[in-house]
Protein backbone atom coordinates (compact mmCIF):
# COMPACT_ATOMS: atom_id res chain seq x y z
CA UNK A 1 0.00 0.00 0.00
CA UNK A 2 1.39 3.06 -0.92
CA UNK A 3 0.29 6.61 1.13
CA UNK A 4 0.64 9.82 -0.56
CA UNK A 5 -1.00 13.50 -0.45
CA UNK A 6 -2.63 16.02 -2.32
CA UNK A 7 -2.85 19.71 -1.96
CA UNK A 8 -2.19 19.24 1.75
CA UNK A 9 -1.96 22.52 3.75
CA UNK A 10 -2.01 22.64 7.55
CA UNK A 11 -2.34 25.75 8.86
CA UNK A 12 -2.21 27.60 12.50
CA UNK A 13 -4.58 30.81 12.82
CA UNK A 14 -3.47 32.69 9.71
CA UNK A 15 -0.62 31.27 9.37
CA UNK A 16 0.90 28.30 6.67
CA UNK A 17 2.36 25.81 8.65
CA UNK A 18 3.19 23.15 5.82
CA UNK A 19 1.66 23.25 1.95
CA UNK A 20 2.64 19.91 -0.09
CA UNK A 21 1.05 19.82 -3.65
CA UNK A 22 1.79 16.25 -4.15
CA UNK A 23 3.98 13.12 -2.00
CA UNK A 24 3.83 9.31 -2.85
CA UNK A 25 6.22 6.61 -0.38
CA UNK A 26 5.13 3.30 -2.25
CA UNK A 27 4.74 -0.25 -1.21
CA UNK A 28 7.92 -1.58 0.23
CA UNK A 29 9.96 2.01 -0.05
CA UNK A 30 11.68 4.66 2.29
CA UNK A 31 11.12 8.54 1.78
CA UNK A 32 12.95 10.59 4.18
CA UNK A 33 11.80 13.91 4.87
CA UNK A 34 14.72 16.01 5.71
CA UNK A 35 14.35 19.44 6.98
CA UNK A 36 15.80 21.80 9.28
CA UNK A 37 14.09 22.77 12.91
CA UNK A 38 10.56 24.18 12.50
CA UNK A 39 10.62 23.25 8.69
CA UNK A 40 7.61 21.57 8.81
CA UNK A 41 8.56 17.58 9.04
CA UNK A 42 6.70 16.44 11.84
CA UNK A 43 3.27 18.89 10.94
CA UNK A 44 3.51 16.92 7.47
CA UNK A 45 3.95 13.06 9.69
CA UNK A 46 0.83 13.86 11.47
CA UNK A 47 -1.20 15.82 8.81
CA UNK A 48 -0.20 12.30 6.82
CA UNK A 49 -1.88 9.99 9.75
CA UNK A 50 -4.94 12.96 11.12
CA UNK A 51 -3.24 13.20 14.41
CA UNK A 52 -3.63 16.25 15.76
CA UNK A 53 -6.12 18.87 15.92
CA UNK A 54 -4.49 20.98 13.17
CA UNK A 55 -6.22 22.71 11.03
CA UNK A 56 -5.71 20.97 7.54
CA UNK A 57 -7.04 20.93 4.13
CA UNK A 58 -6.50 18.29 0.85
CA UNK A 59 -6.26 15.11 0.70
CA UNK A 60 -4.14 12.21 2.30
CA UNK A 61 -4.16 9.12 0.10
CA UNK A 62 -3.76 5.37 0.43
CA UNK A 63 -2.70 3.27 -2.97
CA UNK A 64 -4.25 7.32 -5.38
CA UNK A 65 -7.08 7.15 -3.25
CA UNK A 66 -8.50 9.55 -0.64
CA UNK A 67 -8.17 8.32 2.53
CA UNK A 68 -10.74 8.79 5.93
CA UNK A 69 -9.41 8.78 9.18
CA UNK A 70 -10.21 5.18 9.70
CA UNK A 71 -8.32 4.02 6.68
CA UNK A 72 -5.66 5.59 7.99
CA UNK A 73 -5.73 4.53 11.84
CA UNK A 74 -6.16 1.15 10.13
CA UNK A 75 -3.21 1.27 8.12
CA UNK A 76 -0.60 3.31 9.73
CA UNK A 77 1.43 3.25 13.19
CA UNK A 78 3.53 5.96 14.07
CA UNK A 79 7.04 6.26 16.17
CA UNK A 80 7.47 9.41 17.76
CA UNK A 81 10.82 10.94 18.97
CA UNK A 82 10.04 10.35 22.49
CA UNK A 83 9.08 6.74 23.10
CA UNK A 84 5.78 7.26 25.14
CA UNK A 85 5.44 3.54 26.93
CA UNK A 86 3.20 2.37 29.29
CA UNK A 87 3.52 1.78 32.99
CA UNK A 88 3.36 -2.12 31.89
CA UNK A 89 6.13 -4.83 31.08
CA UNK A 90 8.03 -4.59 28.43
CA UNK A 91 6.33 -7.07 26.46
CA UNK A 92 2.36 -5.67 27.00
CA UNK A 93 4.15 -2.66 25.63
CA UNK A 94 4.75 -4.11 22.11
CA UNK A 95 1.67 -5.79 22.28
CA UNK A 96 0.05 -2.58 23.25
CA UNK A 97 -0.90 -1.48 19.69
CA UNK A 98 -2.49 -4.47 18.93
CA UNK A 99 -4.61 -4.37 21.95
CA UNK A 100 -5.66 -1.63 20.94
CA UNK A 101 -6.97 -2.78 18.07
CA UNK A 102 -9.13 -5.52 19.78
CA UNK A 103 -6.92 -7.95 19.46
CA UNK A 104 -6.82 -10.58 22.68
CA UNK A 105 -3.81 -10.43 25.04
CA UNK A 106 -2.67 -13.58 24.53
CA UNK A 107 -2.42 -13.86 21.01
CA UNK A 108 -1.35 -9.71 21.17
CA UNK A 109 1.53 -11.06 23.54
CA UNK A 110 2.34 -13.73 20.93
CA UNK A 111 2.51 -11.36 17.73
CA UNK A 112 4.27 -8.46 19.67
CA UNK A 113 7.31 -10.89 21.38
CA UNK A 114 9.08 -11.90 17.62
CA UNK A 115 9.35 -8.15 16.67
CA UNK A 116 11.23 -7.15 20.68
CA UNK A 117 13.64 -10.19 19.16
CA UNK A 118 14.10 -8.21 16.17
CA UNK A 119 14.59 -5.17 17.71
CA UNK A 120 17.32 -6.60 20.39
CA UNK A 121 14.78 -6.31 23.30
CA UNK A 122 13.01 -9.79 23.51
CA UNK A 123 15.69 -10.38 26.70
CA UNK A 124 13.87 -7.45 28.26
CA UNK A 125 10.61 -8.46 27.73
CA UNK A 126 9.10 -9.37 31.29
CA UNK A 127 11.01 -6.18 32.78
CA UNK A 128 8.93 -2.66 33.74
CA UNK A 129 9.24 -0.58 30.58
CA UNK A 130 10.34 2.32 33.18
CA UNK A 131 13.29 0.75 33.96
CA UNK A 132 14.92 0.88 30.17
CA UNK A 133 17.44 3.36 28.92
CA UNK A 134 16.38 5.48 26.10
CA UNK A 135 17.50 3.31 23.35
CA UNK A 136 16.02 0.47 24.83
CA UNK A 137 12.74 2.32 25.41
CA UNK A 138 12.80 3.62 21.78
CA UNK A 139 13.58 0.04 20.83
CA UNK A 140 10.24 -1.11 22.36
CA UNK A 141 8.10 2.05 20.95
CA UNK A 142 9.03 0.37 17.02
CA UNK A 143 9.04 -2.82 17.91
CA UNK A 144 5.33 -1.46 19.19
CA UNK A 145 4.64 -0.06 16.26
CA UNK A 146 5.78 -2.51 13.81
CA UNK A 147 3.68 -5.55 15.72
CA UNK A 148 0.08 -4.12 14.50
CA UNK A 149 1.83 -5.35 11.12
CA UNK A 150 1.70 -1.20 9.68
CA UNK A 151 1.38 -1.39 5.68
CA UNK A 152 2.27 2.46 6.17
CA UNK A 153 5.07 3.35 8.73
CA UNK A 154 5.58 6.71 10.20
CA UNK A 155 8.76 7.65 12.29
CA UNK A 156 9.44 10.74 13.42
CA UNK A 157 12.91 11.06 14.66
CA UNK A 158 12.79 8.25 16.08
CA UNK A 159 16.99 8.38 16.57
CA UNK A 160 17.04 11.84 18.56
CA UNK A 161 18.18 11.51 22.24
CA UNK A 162 20.14 8.25 21.59
CA UNK A 163 24.17 8.05 22.05
CA UNK A 164 26.24 7.73 18.93
CA UNK A 165 26.76 3.69 19.23
CA UNK A 166 23.01 3.22 20.01
CA UNK A 167 21.53 5.19 17.01
CA UNK A 168 23.83 3.37 14.68
CA UNK A 169 23.06 -0.18 16.20
CA UNK A 170 19.20 1.13 15.71
CA UNK A 171 19.78 1.90 12.35
CA UNK A 172 21.61 -1.29 11.03
CA UNK A 173 18.27 -3.16 12.96
CA UNK A 174 15.75 -0.85 11.64
CA UNK A 175 17.06 -0.93 8.35
CA UNK A 176 16.61 -4.75 8.52
CA UNK A 177 13.20 -5.43 9.49
CA UNK A 178 12.36 -2.87 7.20
CA UNK A 179 12.97 -4.47 4.35
CA UNK A 180 11.47 -7.62 5.95
CA UNK A 181 8.34 -5.16 6.50
CA UNK A 182 7.57 -4.57 3.19
CA UNK A 183 5.80 -0.96 4.30
CA UNK A 184 5.61 2.22 2.79
CA UNK A 185 7.40 4.31 5.49
CA UNK A 186 8.07 7.80 5.98
CA UNK A 187 10.86 8.85 7.78
CA UNK A 188 11.48 12.20 9.15
CA UNK A 189 14.66 13.66 10.16
CA UNK A 190 17.18 16.56 9.91
CA UNK A 191 20.01 14.06 9.72
CA UNK A 192 21.29 13.42 6.50
CA UNK A 193 23.24 9.93 7.00
CA UNK A 194 19.97 8.55 8.65
CA UNK A 195 18.72 9.60 5.22
CA UNK A 196 21.06 8.04 3.27
CA UNK A 197 21.20 5.03 5.57
CA UNK A 198 17.43 4.22 5.27
CA UNK A 199 15.69 5.81 2.63
CA UNK A 200 15.31 5.24 -1.20
CA UNK A 201 14.15 8.37 -1.42
CA UNK A 202 14.75 11.79 0.14
CA UNK A 203 12.18 14.78 0.08
CA UNK A 204 13.72 17.93 1.24
CA UNK A 205 11.20 20.34 3.44
CA UNK A 206 12.36 23.76 3.76
CA UNK A 207 9.71 26.50 5.28
CA UNK A 208 6.84 23.96 4.86
CA UNK A 209 7.27 23.38 1.00
CA UNK A 210 8.77 20.69 -0.62
CA UNK A 211 12.05 22.34 -2.37
CA UNK A 212 13.41 18.57 -3.52
CA UNK A 213 12.43 14.99 -4.12
CA UNK A 214 14.24 12.08 -5.86
CA UNK A 215 16.40 9.29 -5.28
CA UNK A 216 18.26 9.39 -1.59
CA UNK A 217 22.07 9.60 -3.38
CA UNK A 218 21.02 11.85 -5.65
CA UNK A 219 19.10 14.93 -3.78
CA UNK A 220 22.08 14.40 -0.94
CA UNK A 221 24.30 15.17 -4.07
CA UNK A 222 22.93 17.99 -5.84
CA UNK A 223 21.25 20.87 -3.85
CA UNK A 224 18.88 22.36 -6.04
CA UNK A 225 18.79 25.91 -4.54
CA UNK A 226 21.18 27.72 -2.11
CA UNK A 227 18.54 26.81 1.50
CA UNK A 228 19.21 23.15 -0.13
CA UNK A 229 22.33 23.78 -0.20
CA UNK A 230 22.69 25.04 3.12
CA UNK A 231 20.42 21.49 4.52
CA UNK A 232 22.98 19.25 2.89
CA UNK A 233 26.23 20.76 4.21
CA UNK A 234 27.36 22.53 1.50
CA UNK A 235 27.60 26.13 3.60
CA UNK A 236 30.74 27.35 1.90
CA UNK A 237 29.26 29.87 -0.70
CA UNK A 238 31.44 31.07 -3.36
CA UNK A 239 29.07 33.46 -4.83
CA UNK A 240 29.18 34.26 -8.70
CA UNK A 241 30.75 37.95 -8.31
CA UNK A 242 33.85 36.72 -6.93
CA UNK A 243 34.48 33.79 -8.91
CA UNK A 244 33.56 35.06 -12.04
CA UNK A 245 31.23 31.86 -12.96
CA UNK A 246 27.50 32.63 -14.20
CA UNK A 247 26.09 30.28 -11.03
CA UNK A 248 26.95 30.12 -6.85
CA UNK A 249 29.31 27.57 -6.44
CA UNK A 250 28.58 25.68 -3.03
CA UNK A 251 31.10 23.12 -1.35
CA UNK A 252 30.93 21.78 1.89
CA UNK A 253 33.69 23.19 3.98
CA UNK A 254 35.56 20.38 4.97
CA UNK A 255 36.19 19.82 1.16
CA UNK A 256 37.80 23.37 0.82
CA UNK A 257 41.57 24.11 1.07
CA UNK A 258 42.97 27.87 2.68
CA UNK A 259 46.33 28.42 0.58
CA UNK A 260 48.59 31.41 0.84
CA UNK A 261 47.52 34.82 -1.47
CA UNK A 262 50.28 34.20 -3.54
CA UNK A 263 49.75 30.64 -3.82
CA UNK A 264 49.54 28.92 -7.60
CA UNK A 265 46.28 27.08 -7.71
CA UNK A 266 46.40 23.22 -8.35
CA UNK A 267 44.52 22.21 -11.63
CA UNK A 268 40.69 22.59 -11.71
CA UNK A 269 40.11 24.09 -8.63
CA UNK A 270 38.22 27.46 -7.89
CA UNK A 271 39.52 30.05 -5.50
CA UNK A 272 38.43 33.13 -4.21
CA UNK A 273 40.31 35.33 -1.94
CA UNK A 274 40.01 37.05 1.35
CA UNK A 275 41.33 37.51 5.16
CA UNK A 276 41.32 35.32 7.97
CA UNK A 277 39.16 36.63 10.41
CA UNK A 278 39.54 33.85 13.07
CA UNK A 279 40.77 30.11 13.35
CA UNK A 280 38.83 28.00 16.03
CA UNK A 281 40.30 24.73 16.86
CA UNK A 282 37.72 21.99 17.32
CA UNK A 283 39.83 18.63 18.04
CA UNK A 284 41.04 16.90 15.24
CA UNK A 285 39.66 20.13 12.81
CA UNK A 286 40.15 23.92 12.95
CA UNK A 287 37.46 26.07 11.43
CA UNK A 288 38.93 29.41 9.44
CA UNK A 289 36.59 31.92 9.27
CA UNK A 290 37.74 33.99 6.00
CA UNK A 291 36.10 37.61 5.17
CA UNK A 292 35.46 38.13 1.07
CA UNK A 293 34.67 40.70 -0.53
CA UNK A 294 31.09 39.68 -0.70
CA UNK A 295 30.23 37.42 2.39
CA UNK A 296 32.17 35.11 4.91
CA UNK A 297 32.62 31.63 4.17
CA UNK A 298 34.41 29.06 6.24
CA UNK A 299 36.73 26.45 6.02
CA UNK A 300 37.22 22.97 8.15
CA UNK A 301 40.69 21.44 7.92
CA UNK A 302 42.61 18.70 9.81
CA UNK A 303 46.07 20.59 8.45
CA UNK A 304 48.09 22.99 10.49
CA UNK A 305 46.52 26.43 10.35
CA UNK A 306 49.53 28.95 10.39
CA UNK A 307 46.95 32.17 9.01
CA UNK A 308 46.89 34.53 11.34
CA UNK A 309 43.27 36.92 11.68
CA UNK A 310 44.47 39.71 9.12
CA UNK A 311 46.28 37.76 6.70
CA UNK A 312 44.98 37.62 3.19
CA UNK A 313 44.45 34.16 1.58
CA UNK A 314 43.15 32.21 -0.59
CA UNK A 315 39.96 29.70 -0.78
CA UNK A 316 40.29 27.04 -2.75
CA UNK A 317 38.29 23.93 -3.73
CA UNK A 318 38.63 21.53 -6.34
CA UNK A 319 35.76 21.12 -9.13
CA UNK A 320 34.73 17.84 -8.22
CA UNK A 321 33.65 19.11 -4.68
CA UNK A 322 32.14 22.31 -6.48
CA UNK A 323 28.17 22.10 -6.71
CA UNK A 324 26.21 24.74 -9.40
CA UNK A 325 23.03 26.43 -8.02
CA UNK A 326 21.64 27.79 -11.81
CA UNK A 327 21.50 31.47 -11.42
CA UNK A 328 17.88 31.60 -12.58
CA UNK A 329 17.58 29.85 -9.16
CA UNK A 330 18.98 32.64 -7.31
CA UNK A 331 17.17 35.32 -9.49
CA UNK A 332 13.57 33.77 -8.67
CA UNK A 333 12.22 35.39 -5.99
CA UNK A 334 11.81 33.08 -2.73
CA UNK A 335 11.70 29.33 -2.55
CA UNK A 336 10.06 27.50 -5.40
CA UNK A 337 6.86 26.40 -4.35
CA UNK A 338 6.71 22.39 -3.96
CA UNK A 339 4.31 22.05 -7.09
CA UNK A 340 7.37 23.09 -8.62
CA UNK A 341 10.00 20.54 -6.96
CA UNK A 342 12.67 19.95 -8.10
CA UNK A 343 13.27 16.20 -9.17
CA UNK A 344 15.81 13.68 -10.47
CA UNK A 345 15.55 12.24 -13.53
CA UNK A 346 14.90 8.98 -12.12
CA UNK A 347 11.45 10.16 -10.89
CA UNK B 1 -9.29 8.29 79.99
CA UNK B 2 -11.84 6.05 81.77
CA UNK B 3 -14.53 7.31 79.21
CA UNK B 4 -12.36 6.65 76.18
CA UNK B 5 -11.64 3.22 77.87
CA UNK B 6 -15.56 2.79 78.07
CA UNK B 7 -15.84 4.29 74.65
CA UNK B 8 -13.89 1.87 73.35
CA UNK B 9 -15.36 -1.08 75.32
CA UNK B 10 -18.92 0.02 74.32
CA UNK B 11 -17.86 -0.19 70.76
CA UNK B 12 -16.65 -3.92 70.93
CA UNK B 13 -19.97 -4.64 73.11
CA UNK B 14 -22.04 -2.99 70.94
CA UNK B 15 -21.18 -4.91 67.42
CA UNK B 16 -20.04 -7.96 69.66
CA UNK B 17 -23.67 -8.40 70.75
CA UNK B 18 -25.09 -7.36 67.33
CA UNK B 19 -26.89 -4.60 68.51
CA UNK B 20 -29.75 -4.15 65.26
CA UNK B 21 -29.55 -0.39 65.38
CA UNK B 22 -25.93 -0.06 65.18
CA UNK B 23 -25.54 -2.40 62.95
CA UNK B 24 -28.17 -0.79 60.46
CA UNK B 25 -26.39 2.85 61.31
CA UNK B 26 -23.39 1.31 59.93
CA UNK B 27 -24.91 0.23 56.47
CA UNK B 28 -26.51 2.95 55.84
CA UNK B 29 -23.30 4.97 56.64
CA UNK B 30 -21.68 2.63 54.23
CA UNK B 31 -24.35 2.85 51.29
CA UNK B 32 -24.61 6.46 51.43
CA UNK B 33 -20.91 7.34 51.05
CA UNK B 34 -20.05 4.23 48.59
CA UNK B 35 -23.15 5.83 46.35
CA UNK B 36 -22.30 9.00 46.95
CA UNK B 37 -18.46 7.92 46.16
CA UNK B 38 -19.43 5.87 42.90
CA UNK B 39 -21.51 9.02 41.10
CA UNK B 40 -18.88 11.28 41.97
CA UNK B 41 -16.72 9.13 40.11
CA UNK B 42 -18.98 8.81 37.09
CA UNK B 43 -19.24 12.89 37.45
CA UNK B 44 -15.80 13.40 38.51
CA UNK B 45 -14.11 11.98 36.09
CA UNK B 46 -15.05 12.62 32.67
CA UNK B 47 -15.60 16.35 34.26
CA UNK B 48 -11.66 16.08 35.44
CA UNK B 49 -10.64 14.36 31.70
CA UNK B 50 -12.38 16.84 30.25
CA UNK B 51 -10.49 19.90 31.84
CA UNK B 52 -7.37 17.76 31.59
CA UNK B 53 -7.58 17.13 27.79
CA UNK B 54 -10.12 19.83 26.67
CA UNK B 55 -8.74 23.13 24.96
CA UNK B 56 -11.82 25.49 25.64
CA UNK B 57 -12.06 29.00 26.41
CA UNK B 58 -12.39 29.32 30.63
CA UNK B 59 -10.69 26.23 30.93
CA UNK B 60 -8.02 26.92 33.55
CA UNK B 61 -11.20 28.75 35.46
CA UNK B 62 -12.68 25.95 35.77
CA UNK B 63 -9.86 24.31 36.49
CA UNK B 64 -9.35 26.41 39.72
CA UNK B 65 -12.86 26.39 40.67
CA UNK B 66 -12.67 22.77 41.07
CA UNK B 67 -9.49 23.16 42.89
CA UNK B 68 -11.66 25.68 45.05
CA UNK B 69 -14.06 22.43 44.78
CA UNK B 70 -12.35 20.65 47.01
CA UNK B 71 -11.94 22.37 49.76
CA UNK B 72 -16.06 23.65 49.87
CA UNK B 73 -17.71 23.25 53.20
CA UNK B 74 -20.12 20.43 53.63
CA UNK B 75 -22.31 22.87 55.62
CA UNK B 76 -22.77 25.06 52.09
CA UNK B 77 -23.22 22.26 50.25
CA UNK B 78 -26.08 20.89 52.55
CA UNK B 79 -27.56 24.15 52.64
CA UNK B 80 -27.91 24.41 48.45
CA UNK B 81 -29.10 20.71 48.56
CA UNK B 82 -31.57 21.57 51.15
CA UNK B 83 -32.67 24.94 49.53
CA UNK B 84 -33.36 22.77 46.25
CA UNK B 85 -35.16 20.21 47.77
CA UNK B 86 -37.29 22.46 49.99
CA UNK B 87 -40.77 21.94 49.64
CA UNK B 88 -41.10 25.25 48.13
CA UNK B 89 -38.06 25.25 46.48
CA UNK B 90 -37.34 24.14 42.54
CA UNK B 91 -37.40 20.17 43.38
CA UNK B 92 -39.37 20.52 46.30
CA UNK B 93 -42.37 18.15 44.72
CA UNK B 94 -39.44 15.36 44.69
CA UNK B 95 -40.58 14.99 48.21
CA UNK B 96 -36.62 13.82 48.75
CA UNK B 97 -35.55 16.17 51.87
CA UNK B 98 -34.90 14.39 54.87
CA UNK B 99 -33.97 11.17 52.86
CA UNK B 100 -30.99 9.00 52.25
CA UNK B 101 -31.54 9.74 48.81
CA UNK B 102 -31.25 13.93 49.84
CA UNK B 103 -27.98 12.55 51.88
CA UNK B 104 -26.46 10.58 48.82
CA UNK B 105 -27.21 14.16 46.36
CA UNK B 106 -25.33 16.49 48.79
CA UNK B 107 -22.54 13.94 49.15
CA UNK B 108 -21.96 13.56 45.74
CA UNK B 109 -21.86 17.42 45.80
CA UNK B 110 -19.26 17.34 48.17
CA UNK B 111 -17.20 14.42 46.44
CA UNK B 112 -17.78 15.47 43.29
CA UNK B 113 -15.51 18.27 43.01
CA UNK B 114 -12.45 16.81 44.57
CA UNK B 115 -12.61 13.77 42.57
CA UNK B 116 -12.61 16.00 39.03
CA UNK B 117 -9.71 18.73 40.65
CA UNK B 118 -7.73 15.34 41.72
CA UNK B 119 -8.70 13.20 38.20
CA UNK B 120 -7.68 16.41 36.00
CA UNK B 121 -3.99 16.81 38.08
CA UNK B 122 -3.79 12.92 37.61
CA UNK B 123 -3.99 13.16 34.12
CA UNK B 124 -1.96 15.86 33.13
CA UNK B 125 1.02 14.02 34.71
CA UNK B 126 0.12 11.63 31.92
CA UNK B 127 2.77 12.14 28.94
CA UNK B 128 1.01 15.46 27.21
CA UNK B 129 1.81 13.02 23.96
CA UNK B 130 -0.23 9.87 25.12
CA UNK B 131 -2.73 10.11 23.97
CA UNK B 132 -1.46 10.86 20.62
CA UNK B 133 0.72 7.85 20.30
CA UNK B 134 -2.01 6.04 21.68
CA UNK B 135 -3.90 7.52 18.41
CA UNK B 136 -1.13 6.77 16.20
CA UNK B 137 -1.17 3.32 16.82
CA UNK B 138 -4.22 2.95 15.76
CA UNK B 139 -6.88 3.14 18.67
CA UNK B 140 -10.03 4.94 18.44
CA UNK B 141 -10.81 7.73 20.28
CA UNK B 142 -12.57 6.16 23.29
CA UNK B 143 -9.91 3.74 23.48
CA UNK B 144 -7.23 5.98 23.67
CA UNK B 145 -9.09 8.25 26.39
CA UNK B 146 -9.51 4.49 28.37
CA UNK B 147 -5.47 3.97 27.67
CA UNK B 148 -5.34 7.53 29.24
CA UNK B 149 -7.33 6.50 32.91
CA UNK B 150 -5.50 2.72 32.78
CA UNK B 151 -2.45 4.61 33.00
CA UNK B 152 -3.11 7.30 35.70
CA UNK B 153 -5.10 4.53 37.64
CA UNK B 154 -3.04 4.74 40.43
CA UNK B 155 -3.46 8.26 41.08
CA UNK B 156 -7.22 7.75 40.02
CA UNK B 157 -7.58 5.83 42.38
CA UNK B 158 -6.04 7.79 44.91
CA UNK B 159 -8.93 10.40 43.84
CA UNK B 160 -11.47 8.18 44.74
CA UNK B 161 -10.32 7.11 48.19
CA UNK B 162 -9.88 10.98 48.95
CA UNK B 163 -13.70 11.52 47.30
CA UNK B 164 -14.75 8.81 49.84
CA UNK B 165 -13.08 10.44 52.75
CA UNK B 166 -14.64 13.49 52.52
CA UNK B 167 -18.07 12.23 52.55
CA UNK B 168 -18.29 9.26 54.70
CA UNK B 169 -16.45 11.68 57.24
CA UNK B 170 -18.53 14.75 56.89
CA UNK B 171 -21.38 15.77 58.79
CA UNK B 172 -22.91 19.29 58.59
CA UNK B 173 -24.42 18.19 54.92
CA UNK B 174 -25.98 14.83 56.11
CA UNK B 175 -27.26 16.74 59.08
CA UNK B 176 -29.43 19.19 57.26
CA UNK B 177 -30.84 17.00 54.32
CA UNK B 178 -30.94 14.03 56.38
CA UNK B 179 -32.02 15.33 59.14
CA UNK B 180 -30.63 12.72 61.55
CA UNK B 181 -33.96 10.78 61.56
CA UNK B 182 -33.82 7.27 63.74
CA UNK B 183 -33.82 4.61 61.77
CA UNK B 184 -34.14 6.15 58.60
CA UNK B 185 -31.15 8.73 57.86
CA UNK B 186 -28.95 8.77 60.97
CA UNK B 187 -25.90 7.80 60.01
CA UNK B 188 -22.53 7.42 62.15
CA UNK B 189 -21.36 11.10 62.11
CA UNK B 190 -25.03 12.56 62.75
CA UNK B 191 -24.85 9.69 65.33
CA UNK B 192 -21.96 9.98 67.06
CA UNK B 193 -23.08 13.99 67.21
CA UNK B 194 -26.42 13.24 69.24
CA UNK B 195 -24.80 10.85 71.60
CA UNK B 196 -22.30 13.86 71.76
CA UNK B 197 -24.61 16.55 72.88
CA UNK B 198 -26.87 14.28 75.25
CA UNK B 199 -23.35 13.56 76.81
CA UNK B 200 -23.67 9.76 75.69
CA UNK B 201 -19.83 10.07 75.53
CA UNK B 202 -19.31 5.88 75.29
CA UNK B 203 -21.37 5.53 72.54
CA UNK B 204 -20.30 8.70 70.53
CA UNK B 205 -16.98 7.60 70.77
CA UNK B 206 -17.85 3.80 70.05
CA UNK B 207 -19.65 5.39 66.61
CA UNK B 208 -16.09 7.35 66.01
CA UNK B 209 -14.18 3.87 65.96
CA UNK B 210 -16.27 2.41 63.80
CA UNK B 211 -16.55 5.54 61.46
CA UNK B 212 -12.54 4.84 61.75
CA UNK B 213 -12.54 1.28 61.34
CA UNK B 214 -14.85 1.70 57.90
CA UNK B 215 -13.07 4.39 56.41
CA UNK B 216 -9.76 1.94 56.95
CA UNK B 217 -11.14 -0.67 55.55
CA UNK B 218 -12.27 0.99 52.45
CA UNK B 219 -8.98 2.75 52.10
CA UNK B 220 -7.28 -0.60 53.30
CA UNK B 221 -8.70 -2.44 50.43
CA UNK B 222 -8.32 0.16 47.51
CA UNK B 223 -4.70 0.78 48.80
CA UNK B 224 -3.73 -2.95 48.33
CA UNK B 225 -5.18 -2.43 44.99
CA UNK B 226 -2.85 0.00 44.22
CA UNK B 227 0.02 -1.12 45.53
CA UNK B 228 -0.28 -4.73 44.18
CA UNK B 229 -0.36 -2.30 40.98
CA UNK B 230 2.48 -0.39 41.54
CA UNK B 231 4.35 -3.59 42.37
CA UNK B 232 3.60 -5.02 38.89
CA UNK B 233 4.40 -1.87 36.72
Amino acid sequence: MSIGCRDLVVSTGNRVLLDVAGLEVGAGTTLAVLGPNGAGKSTLLRALAHLGGMSRTGDVLLDGQPATASQLRAASAAVFQRPVLQRASVLDNAAAGLRLRGTARREARQLARPWLRALGVGHLADQPARTLSGGEAQRVAIARALAVGPRVLLLDEPFTGLDATSRADLIADLRTVLHRLGAAVLLVTHDREEARALADRTALLIGGRLRQVGGTAHVLDAPADPECASLLGYTTRLPPELTGCGELLVARPERCQLLDHAASLPPNTVAIDGTVRRTVPLGGTTRVDVDTAAEPVAVLTTAEVTALPGQAVRVAVDLEHVRRIPAAVLSSSGPPPSRNAATDPMD
Amino acid sequence: MDVLVHGVLDAVRLLATGDEDTWSITALTLRISLTATAIALLLGVPAGAGLALGRFRGRRIMLAAANTGMGLPPVVVGLFVTVLLWRSGPLGELGLLYTPTAMVIAQAGIATPVVAALTAAALQQVDPDFVVQMRALGATRPRALAALLAEARLPLLAAGMAGFGAVVSEVGAAQMVGGNIEGQTRVLTTAAVLATSRGEFSLAIAFGILLLAIAFAVNLAVTIVQQRQTVRR
